[in-house]
């Protein structure tokens, strides 16, 4: 596969991905933009990876992690999906989606990649671990705070 | 609320940000020109610093009455490889993989001055490095060719002084490298050696 084959099948899917870990559309095409131009400057042993676009993947997210560990990074106010709605009901799962979404901002960048990386891009831990550079039992410790946050979040908003 | 229903949330939301995502335009484009200036920046940059290595080399020879013809190329497939190890291993990220410490520096005499930390550098196969020159943390990153074309990129490091040991411009300034299961040899862009290191562990 050529690199502009590939980027014309999964160009759009990477800027999807950079926006679901960074929560910003400007953030998640230049997460985009910088995986593909490290696969483009490697293209040919991306291409004769197992999955080259595993393998994009993984420098997008992990282009992420380094960018949050930078001093100089400050979290922008996350995008919203939905503008909100004036009337709460019948577009309740669209609030409801949204709080979710908005606490996810709470979540260190580890753990929402993690929860990205398993409940969007639908990966085995042992494959985000891999991804990841850390163990399993890692990823699923990590899923397992997130959860918990996001659980809490959500209680405490249905709550007040 | 059950983790299960907390999970498929999770999907729908996820699902419907990306879903939100405006189309991106000339990805292609965008990634290939970075790519390219990118390159031509580290090529400009590599070419400066081959050049000063190669002054400080040409001029340490010069005194020394040392080897004064370039060494040829360690191409692999070539005809006489200019290597000194003994069986050389096909240069990748793989076989430079590891911890190294420097044994010879062109122009640098200094190698065994003691220093707050040690002065090793250390290649991961996937792609980075990491050392110290001494005193200082480094890192960066690299890439090797099929045929041990070697270069590199440097990040942010701090500058305390002492008996620096220069790997960021050895790493900066090699075109080339040689390798072996215990010999690592970074060679500039006429072909002189700039540089051996000796595997750690």
């Amino acid at each position: 596969m050529e690199f502009e084959e590939y980027v014309s099948a999964r160009g759009q899917d990477l800027v999807r991905l950079g926006f679901t870990v960074s929560g910003d559309y400007q953030r998640a095409e230049d997460l985009a933009q910088i995986a593909l131009m490290q696969a483009f400057r490697s293209w040919r042993k991306v291409r004769k990876a197992d999955d080259p676009h595993l393998y994009v993947r993984r420098i997008l997210v992990n282009a992420y992690l380094s960018m949050t560990r930078r001093r100089s990074f400050t979290e922008s106010p996350s995008a919203e999906i939905d503008p909100p709605h004036p009337v709460p009901d019948p577009a309740t799962d669209i609030v409801n989606s949204d709080d979710l979404w908005r606490a996810l901002a709470e979540l260190s960048a580890r753990e929402r990649v993690v929860l990205v990386l398993r409940y969007y891009q639908d990966l085995d831990d042992r494959t985000i671990a891999d991804m990841l550079g850390i163990k399993p039992s890692s990823v699923r410790s990590t899923a397992s705070r997130a959860l918990a946050t996001l659980r809490k979040a959500r209680q405490s908003h249905h709550v007040s | 609320m059950s983790n299960t229903d907390l999970e498929d949330d999770l999907r729908g939301t996820f699902d419907r940000a990306a879903a939100s995502v405006p189309m991106a335009t000339d990805l292609t484009g965008r990634a290939t020109t970075d790519a390219r200036r990118a390159q031509r920046r580290t090529w400009m940059i590599s070419a400066a610093a081959a050049v000063a290595v190669a002054s400080i080399a040409a001029a340490t020879f010069g005194l020394s009455g040392g080897r004064s013809t370039p060494v040829q190329l360690p191409v692999a497939g070539g005809n006489a490889p200019a290597s000194t190890s003994a069986v050389e291993t096909e240069p990748s990220v793989e076989t430079v993989s590891g911890t190294w410490r420097p044994v010879q520096m062109a122009g640098l005499k200094a190698l065994s001055a003691e220093r707050p930390e040690d002065p090793v550098l250390v290649f991961r196969p996937d792609g980075t490095w990491t050392g110290s020159d001494g005193c200082n943390g480094l890192q960066g990153t690299y890439n090797i060719g099929q045929r041990g074309e070697f270069t590199a990129k440097a990040g942010m490091q701090r500058l305390i002084g002492c008996d620096n040991v220069p790997h960021t411009g050895v790493l900066q300034s090699a075109k080339r490298i040689a390798v072996d299961a215990s010999t690592l040899e970074f060679y500039g862009a006429d072909g002189r050696e700039l540089a051996r290191y000796a595997r750690a562990r």
